[in-house]
Parts: structure tokens; C-alpha cells; sequence
């Protein structure tokens, strides 16, 4: 079959990648599209890249990037950051927005895509400009995500989820909750439909002029035939599911290459006390001078060798036990026997590839899903979490040599491993399973729940409930009033005396 | 690894029978419990039994399945059915309970199983007998269950059914309702806990006897797996929790060659093919008027038909009709020359016409037939008929309905192919899930905390009500004092105001 990807750029694109090579190698053709300014989507062997004009350059996606992975180390007032980081977003939406608005109105480009009948679109909903493109080509969709902000996914999906047992993103609850925690959880789900109008509601718009009809957000997600999500029940905490949700957790460190010569030089010499790998991924590439100093301190206070992932300045005091390297090979290390510990940003992937090869964590989360990513390692015994803004030399140097040596976290992680890994079928296959099966019967449409037919008062039954209650009520009313009949014919005259009584009150 | 098997006598036990030879074969030890009078819980080289006394004799357990069966024939009011249906149940429900309670008490088998080091219980949570004993013998459990009654998966799963688009069983509605049918599933909804509490609360009192503490029948449900007989082209979507493992069609994997004397029906039917009928083991006579007017309307077309029925035999049965005792009904239905498939619609049944792409003929009889039946109708793979009301012309046109319509056989061949592409077989995703649960001695972290609330703190009416004193608390105190304030600046009038209200009362 004919295959469109639509990817996201960034660290989305890289685990989409491993299905695109499995697809192609099963015989169907894939095209990927892009933005002429992409940073890690490039040519490949095993698919077409067709690019589109947008109006920003590659260096302004870069420059949006540096400036967000700066963000995490701003020591602002926490109402200045909130209003910084909103300014933010949307300036880089307006300007992905832009992008998008490019690529739909780039009428040779699009009748192109139309001209080429792809039999499904794989896409990554983050921005969904991806839906647009489906809907406009007519083709069916699978999604292929980590999360969507403020519950989108739930909403599209209609998958109910009870608040008071689910934590919200962004909430630091666990599924765990007490009353004021359960407060917070349905305060932040009243909120965040705000939060995320601005980002998402200006596609609304668009698909609107577009498709010629009107369409929100909503519409323009729920159409989607299967979901792959990149997560499962070993990270997250068991809640309701949809049919049409697959859950492909853990589908970005299947493949383990040996490590190179320098690395497994690095490892060797390590001795008995082994390595530690200290990444915060790709976003991060400068940390303020003060706060590197305080991190490479506590580093040289461990018997272990740190190989440490930065592009930054190297900071003046770092101790002869750590390694700075502008990359590493990072699911290959934390593959190794001599890895101790992992410090990460608890991205996604990086967590998934903690879990997969069973390393206790130390986590910085940063931004987006990453304090919830840390909270359930941390509620699982898996790692502990460190506030990267307050924490000291101190704080970095207990955590390591507490998840080193206490010998709880080793099994917490290594227990959440086996959970992991024992499953009937891998998630890469079962990803590549769900795109065809989704190319062979055009759609999933015998996924699709009624619900999406309801209104909300319908959903919730508000109609029945109201029904039976106008019953309830007129029954009580006619009973009451019965009864009162009643009693003023048997006692007549008392009945009466009140009447009277009554009457002259007023 | 060490498993014990708590069966559900009847068809239930056929499914269940396949995943437990498969994981025989994968070299795990099995013993099944079994009551020394039952129906179909046979020896087997499989696995060894464990046989426990029970208070009935085999003649009653016929009887008792005999009468449940044929009872479905009996004319009567509509208005009293579900009671009738209820009754007719506990016919056999009272028998099982009856053998739980047998079980539970017979401490020689009770220590004999604690003696033997169990790694896991394999149960059917129907009737719960097996969902006590793994607390007793603090095993971590399996279930298998095909959802009815009570969609105990669901209820006891904590996984949200909105009543809006979930149908209730015995409905008989789709997933898109009309107001007066959510009406009714609403209310529906709500009788259904009282039937659960009809079905289970005696087991309450035996499970409390047993381990000697007051037991909540949910709370013994928490952390189990369930493996559940149905998928999403039968059933409607509607959400579902991480412990739940769809095996739709688990029981029509296997196809074996037809034997010579099936062979020769099939080929002697010529270019109109065959027609399989069969109402279910549980039905073993038809009242003679209804057996009649059936023989009658299979004489009407031209396949052949191969009824399989134990009763007397109607004595204006047609040339065309073939009596069998008993039929291959996998092998039959998976036949080219197979037409059509008149069925009970039990769930075996249906996933049997359905991996065959047979158009379906259906007489729903009890229990989740109806609703069986309904989702198979909504989707354009067969047609529905009353049994009690029906007439040969009823059963006539239906018959050459699914037969010349093409649309029926296209809809069940597109069903088809949707249920058999899957990524792995629903066979070996039980026998996985089993060792799973062996493995790992159970699945807690697929166990949702929202077992550990209250009602009202599950749908968060404590964390609303909070909410909504504060609001109007603080609505309170900013109206107060925009009066107040309103009183000082117009002096006057408030004090003309106020002298004249205290002059009234």
C-alpha cells in the first residue's frame, strides 16, 4: 500500500522511524512530509521526502528550541514564568501555525499528495495539522503519540477519565490521592481547556477555511482510526482505555547496537563502581555557569565514572571521574552491565529506555510531561526526582548514592523491567500491525464509540436523569396534593378552622 | 508452574478446555476442580481432577438443565418475562450454588488443595465460586468470562459504562439509542444491581463463613486478570480497563475434516449447498406444534438442512432435513457450501458463524442470547425471530433473506475478515496471559486505584460539594458586602428601606 507520514520534528520523529523502516520492508511505499526548515527529519533509504515551503527558516526552529531548553533554568517568580512561558507558546504555535497554514495552501503541493491516493496517514496529532491534511485527502488516520496536552486525547477519543483517580498532567499527583490533591486534579481540569485554546483553537480556524465547513479542534482528532500511544500500564497508572487505543510503550529501545570503541573504552576503565549516564537531552544544550558548577561538583563526589551528554561551556571545577561528550549513545550504555545509574530529564523516551534495560533514575524533569514521567518512577521506587532550579551539590550527590546503593531501586527498576518486557507481542510490531490493518480495511470505523453521536447532555444522561426527576417530582406533587385532599375530607373541620385561619393572616 | 482450574459446568467449560490443553502441552501442571456430578468436566490427559461431593445426583442435574432448556417454549405473558426468566435461571444457578457450598465446606478437599502449592487460579467468575476459593488459598487469579451477567468485568472492574451508549444486557438495544430506549437502559441499569445482588449476595455469606471475615464480593475481584470471550466486531466499543484481554472467537480456531457421513450430506447437496441448525445443548425437546412448523418452512427451501435436535421427530419433517443427534458445527459452518447457520445465538455460536462468514438465522432463547443476537442484526449479518411468535413464513423468508440477500453475506465476510486480522491468535493471548499471571504472581500494577475510593470520592462529589461551598461562600460574603456597601453610599434610602421592613413584621 501507499503510506503518508506526516511526522513531528524532534525526538517524535526518531521513535516513528523504526515503523517506517518495518513498513517499508513489508513492501509498501512511504512518503514523508516535512517543512523545508526540519532539524532531524532528513532524506532516508527507506522512504520518499517530499518537503514543503514554509515562511520561518531552520534557524528560527532552532533558535525557538535553544531558547526552551533556557526556559528550564529561568529562576523567575513563578507568575512571571507562567506569563513568559505563555508568551512563548504562542509565539512558536503562531509560528508552526504559519507553517501549516503554508502547506494547506499550497495548492500545487496538496493536489499532488491528492493525485498520489495514499491508502492511510500516519501523523503525530501534537499539532494537528496532520489531521487537516487527512481530512482533506479523505484518508484514514493513525495516530502515533506520547500525549496530547489538556486531555485532548481523552476528548477525542471519548475516553471517559475520572478525576478523582486519574492525575492531570502537570498535576504531581499520583493515582494516589488525597481530598486536597483530588481538589487540585479538578481545578487544573477546569483550567486547562484555557490553556490550551490558544495553541489549539487557531487549527480549528484553519480546517474550518479549508474544508469548507466548520470544524473544531475536536473534529478534526476524534476521525482518527487507531491511536498508537507510546506508553503502557508499567509507566503509567492503570485508568479506562478506548478500543481503538493501542499501547506501544517502550517501542524506542528494541534495538541495541554495540557500544563504539570510545564509549567502551569509557566503560572499561570505569572498574568495579561502573558508569553513570547523565543526559538531558537534546533540548538542553547550555545550563546557567552557577548551576553546572554545583552539578559537576556533586558528579566528582561519587566513586563512578559520568559520562555526561552536554554542548555547553565545560564547567571550570569538573571532577576527574566525569566525561563531557557532545553525544552519546545512550540506549546502548544504559544497556550495559557496568551502568549504575541514569540522570535524565525523564523525557519519554528516556525513561522507557531507564525501564527497558533496568537502571535506577535521577530525575531533572524540565518541562511538559517530564515531572509527570518522574513522578511515577518515583511512586513506583524507580528513581527520585530533583527539582533542577533548587536543588544543591548535596541533593545530586545523595540521590545518586541513594539509588546506587540502596538496593531497592536495582529491583524496583528491574522488576518494572521483566513487567515491561514480558509481553505477547512487540510494540513495533504491534505498531506496524495497526498501520496496515488500517491500510487494508480502510479505517477502524467498527472502533469508533457511539458516544462521539451524543451530545453532552446526552452523554451524561442529563436528559434521562431530568426526565425521571420532572416524573419523580410531578408523581410527589399529584401524591402530596392527593393527601392533602384526602385529610382535609376526613377531618373537615379542623381543615376548615386552619382555611379560615390561613386566610385571615394575610 | 502449578495451576488449578475452577470450571463452570456447561458450555462455558468448552472454551476454557482449549486454553487449559494448551497450556497442558506447554508442559504446566493442572489439576481441575471438578464436582463428581456434571455434565461435561470429563477426564481428560490433559490435566489431572480433583473431585469434590455435591449434594444432587446426576438424574436431578439432567433434569434440572432439561427444564431450564425446554422451558423457553412456554407461552406466557411478556410483561412477566424477565421474572420467568429470572425463575427459570435460578434452576440451574441454585445448583451451582448448591456445589459451591459443598466445596467450601468440604475441608478434606479445602486442605488437600492448601497442601497442594498452587502458582495460580484459573477460574470462570460467573458464578464465583473459584473468585472465593483464590482468596482462601491467596492465589493470584485469571478469569475467563464472556461478560453476562451483570458485565461483572465492567461493574467489578471499575471500568465507566455510560448508559447513554453502553446497552445493558436484555435490552436488546444497539450502541445508538433513541431517548425512550436510554430511558430504559438507565433504568435498566440500576435493576441490574439488584440482580447482582439476587445472583450473589448468598455467596457473601458462604465466602464470610469461609475466611472468617465479613467479605464484600467486589473487594475479592481487585487483582485479577480478566480474559474476556468477545471483541469489538460483536461488541459495541465502549471503554475498557488495562486488565482486560479481548479473546474473541477463541473457540473456532481449529477446523478438523468433516466425517464421511457429513462429507456425504454436504456433497450430496448439490448447487443450493447446506443450511446448519442447531439450538444449543440446552434445548433437547421443542413443543411438537413449534417442532412442525419449523420442519415445515426448512421443507420450503431448496438447501439442504442439517438440524440437530434430540426431540421426537415432526412427522412432516421434508426430504431436505437431515436429523443428527449431534453436528461439527465449526467444521459444518466453515464449509464453502454452507449457506446459512440457524442459531440459538449463544456467544460460541456466533463467533463460530462469524470466523466462518456464515449469514445467521436467530432464535434467541435466554440469557445474552437476545443481545448476541442484536449485534449481530445491527450490523447487517442476519436476521432475528421470535421463537415463541414466529410462523414457518417468519422462519421461510428469513431463511431465503440471509441466503439471496447478498448484503448479509457481505456484511458477515466483511465481519469476518475484520475479526481474523489480529496480531496475534485470541488462543495463545490466553495461554500468555495465564502464565503471565503465573509468572509475575498476578498483575497489580494493572489494578486501578479507583478501587481504593468510596463511590462518592470516584466521581469526585466530595471534591464538587468543596468546590461549591467555597463558591458560595465567597458569592455570599461579596453580596453582603455590596449590600453593605450599597447601604452606606445611598444612606438614606436603605435606612427608609430598612424602617419600613421592621415596620411590618
Amino acid at each position: 500500500g501507499r503510506l503518508l507520514v506526516f511526522p513531528m520534528d524532534g525526538s517524535h520523529w526518531l521513535s516513528m522511524l523504526g515503523v517506517i523502516q518495518q513498513l517499508q520492508q513489508k513492501g509498501h511505499e512511504v512518503v514523508v512530509i516535512a517543512p523545508e526548515a526540519s532539524i532531524h527529519i532528513k532524506e532516508g533509504s527507506f522512504y520518499t521526502l517530499r518537503k514543503f515551503p514554509v515562511p520561518f527558516q531552520k534557524e528560527n526552529v532552532t533558535a525557538t528550541l535553544v531558547e526552551l531548553g533556557r526556559t528550564a533554568f529561568n529562576q523567575d517568580s513563578f507568575l512571571l514564568r507562567v506569563v513568559k512561558i505563555y508568551m512563548k507558546v504562542k509565539r512558536d504555535s503562531s509560528m508552526l501555525l504559519a507553517g501549516c497554514s503554508h502547506l494547506l495552501h499550497n495548492a500545487e503541493f496538496m493536489a499532488s499528495l491528492e493525485e498520489s491516493h495514499f491508502d492511510a496517514l500516519l501523523t503525530d496529532p501534537f499539532l494537528p495539522c496532520g489531521s487537516i491534511v487527512a481530512q482533506y485527502l479523505t484518508v484514514p488516520t493513525v495516530y502515533f503519540l506520547n500525549k496530547l496536552p489538556c486531555s485532548l486525547d481523552s476528548e477525542a477519543t471519548q475516553c471517559p477519565v475520572p478525576l478523582s483517580y486519574v492525575p492531570k498532567s502537570l498535576s504531581f499527583n499520583s493515582d494516589r490521592m488525597n481530598f486536597l490533591q483530588r481538589v487540585k486534579n479538578v481545578l487544573l481540569a477546569v483550567s486547562e481547556n484555557f490553556m490550551c485554546r490558544v495553541v489549539y483553537s487557531p487549527y480549528g480556524s484553519l480546517a474550518t477555511e479549508i474544508l469548507q465547513k466548520e470544524v473544531t479542534v475536536q473534529d478534526l482528532l476524534s476521525p482518527a482510526s487507531i491511536w498508537l500511544m507510546r506508553s503502557d500500564f508499567v509507566k503509567d497508572y492503570p485508568r479506562p482505555i478506548m478500543p481503538n487505543m493501542v499501547f506501544i510503550g517502550g517501542i524506542n529501545c528494541l534495538q541495541k547496537k554495540p557500544l563504539s570503541q570510545e564509549f567502551e573504552a569509557y566503560v572499561n576503565a570505569s572498574g568495579e563502581h561502573g558508569i553513570v549516564v547523565f543526559s538531558l537531552g537534546s533540548m538542553v544544550s547550555e545550563i546557567p555557569e552557577k548551576k553546572a558548577m554545583e552539578i559537576a561538583e556533586a558528579l566528582g563526589r561519587i566513586p563512578q565514572t559520568v559520562l555526561w551528554r552536554y554542548t555547553g561551556t565545560r564547567p571550570s571545577n569538573l571532577a576527574k571521574n566525569t566525561i563531557l561528550v557532545k553525544w552519546l549513545p545512550q540506549n546502548d550504555l544504559l544497556g550495559h552491565p557496568k551502568t549504575r545509574a541514569f540522570i535524565t530529564h525523564s523525557g519519554s523516551h528516556g525513561i522507557y529506555e531507564g525501564i527497558c534495560n533496568g537502571v535506577p533514575m535521577v530525575m531533572m524533569p524540565l518541562f511538559g510531561d517530564q515531572m509527570d514521567n518522574a513522578k511515577r518512577m518515583e511512586t513506583r521506587g524507580a528513581g527520585v526526582t530533583l527539582n533542577v532550579l533548587e536543588m544543591t551539590a548535596d541533593d545530586l550527590e545523595n540521590a545518586l548514592k541513594t539509588v546506587i546503593n540502596n538496593k531497592s531501586y536495582k529491583e524496583n527498576i528491574m522488576r518494572l523491567s521483566s513487567l515491561h518486557k514480558d509481553r505477547p507481542i512487540e510494540p513495533l510490531d504491534l505498531a506496524v500491525f495497526w498501520v496496515e490493518y488500517v491500510m487494508r480495511h480502510k479505517g477502524a470505523p467498527h472502533l469508533r464509540p457511539a458516544a462521539h453521536d451524543l451530545t453532552w447532555y446526552q452523554y451524561h444522561s442529563l436528559d434521562v436523569i431530568g426526565f425521571l426527576l420532572a416524573i419523580v417530582l410531578t408523581v410527589v406533587f399529584i401524591v402530596f396534593k392527593c393527601c392533602a385532599y384526602g385529610c382535609r375530607k376526613c377531618f373537615g373541620g379542623k381543615g376548615r378552622v386552619k382555611k379560615s385561619h390561613k386566610s385571615k393572616t394575610h | 508452574d502449578k495451576l488449578l482450574v475452577v470450571p463452570q459446568d456447561g458450555s462455558h467449560w468448552l472454551s476454557m478446555k482449549e486454553i487449559v490443553e494448551h497450556l497442558s502441552e506447554r508442559g504446566h501442571d493442572i489439576m481441575v476442580l471438578v464436582p463428581e456430578v456434571n455434565l461435561l468436566l470429563g477426564e481428560s490427559k490433559y490435566y489431572r481432577r480433583k473431585i469434590f461431593s455435591v449434594t444432587y445426583s446426576l438424574e436431578e442435574l439432567q433434569t434440572r438443565f432439561r427444564t431450564f432448556g425446554n422451558n423457553h417454549f412456554l407461552p406466557g405473558a411478556s410483561l412477566m418475562g424477565p421474572l420467568r426468566e429470572y425463575r427459570n435461571n435460578m434452576i440451574v444457578v441454585d445448583m451451582f450454588f448448591s456445589n459451591c457450598q459443598s466445596l467450601l465446606k468440604d475441608s478434606a478437599t479445602l486442605s488437600f488443595l492448601r497442601e497442594n502449592k498452587f502458582d495460580a487460579l484459573f477460574t470462570d467468575p460467573a458464578m464465583p465460586c473459584g473468585v472465593i476459593l483464590a482468596e482462601y488459598l491467596n492465589l493470584p487469579s485469571v478469569y475467563l468470562f464472556r461478560g453476562f451477567p451483570c458485565s461483572l468485568e465492567h461493574m467489578l472492574g471499575q471500568s465507566p459504562s455510560p448508559v447513554s451508549y453502553v446497552p445493558r444486557f436484555y435490552t436488546k438495544f444497539s450502541d445508538h439509542m433513541t431517548f425512550p430506549q436510554r430511558l430504559a437502559n438507565f433504568i435498566v441499569n440500576i435493576l441490574e444491581n439488584y440482580l447482582y445482588y439476587c445472583l450473589y449476595s448468598k455467596y457473601e455469606i458462604i465466602a464470610s463463613d469461609l475466611l472468617k471475615r465479613d467479605v464484600s464480593l467486589p473487594s475479592l475481584h481487585q487483582n485479577s486478570l480478566w480474559l474476556l470471550r468477545y471483541d469489538f466486531v460483536f461488541e459495541y466499543p465502549r471503554p475498557v480497563m488495562p486488565n482486560m484481554i479481548f479473546l474473541g472467537g477463541i473457540n473456532c480456531k481449529k477446523k478438523g475434516k468433516l466425517t464421511q457421513e457429513f462429507e456425504a450430506y454436504v456433497n450430496a447437496s448439490g448447487e443450493h449447498g447446506i443450511v446448519v441448525f442447531s439450538l444449543g445443548s440446552m434445548v433437547s425437546e421443542i413443543p411438537e406444534k413449534k417442532a412442525m412448523e419449523i420442519a415445515e418452512a426448512l421443507g420450503r427451501i431448496p438447501q439442504t438442512v442439517l438440524w440437530r435436535y434430540t426431540g421426537t421427530r415432526p412427522s412432516n419433517l421434508a426430504k431436505n432435513t437431515i436429523l443428527v443427534k449431534w453436528l461439527p458445527q465449526n467444521d459444518l459452518l466453515g464449509h464453502p457450501k454452507t449457506r446459512a447457520f440457524i442459531t440459538h445465538s449463544g456467544s460460541h455460536g456466533i463467533y463460530e458463524g462469524i470466523c466462518n462468514g456464515v449469514p445467521m438465522v436467530m432464535m434467541p432463547l435466554f440469557g445474552d442470547q437476545m443481545d448476541n443476537a442484536k449485534r449481530m442484526e445491527t450490523r447487517g449479518a442476519g436476521v432475528t425471530l421470535n421463537v415463541l411468535e414466529m410462523t414457518a413464513d417468519d422462519l421461510e423468508n428469513a431463511l431465503k433473506t440471509v441466503i439471496n440477500n447478498k448484503s448479509y453475506k457481505e456484511n458477515i465476510m466483511r465481519l469476518s475478515s475484520l475479526h481474523k486480522d489480529r496480531p496475534i491468535e485470541p488462543l495463545d493471548l490466553a495461554v500468555f496471559w495465564v502464565e503471565y499471571v503465573m509468572r509475575h504472581k498476578g498483575a497489580p500494577h494493572l489494578r486501578p486505584a479507583a478501587h481504593d475510593l468510596t463511590w462518592y470520592q470516584y466521581h469526585s462529589l466530595d471534591v464538587i460539594g468543596f468546590l461549591l461551598a467555597i463558591v458560595l461562600t465567597v458569592v455570599f460574603i461579596v453580596f453582603k458586602c455590596c449590600a453593605y456597601g450599597c447601604r452606606k453610599c445611598f444612606g438614606g434610602k436603605g435606612r427608609v428601606k430598612k424602617s419600613h421592613k421592621s415596620k411590618t413584621h
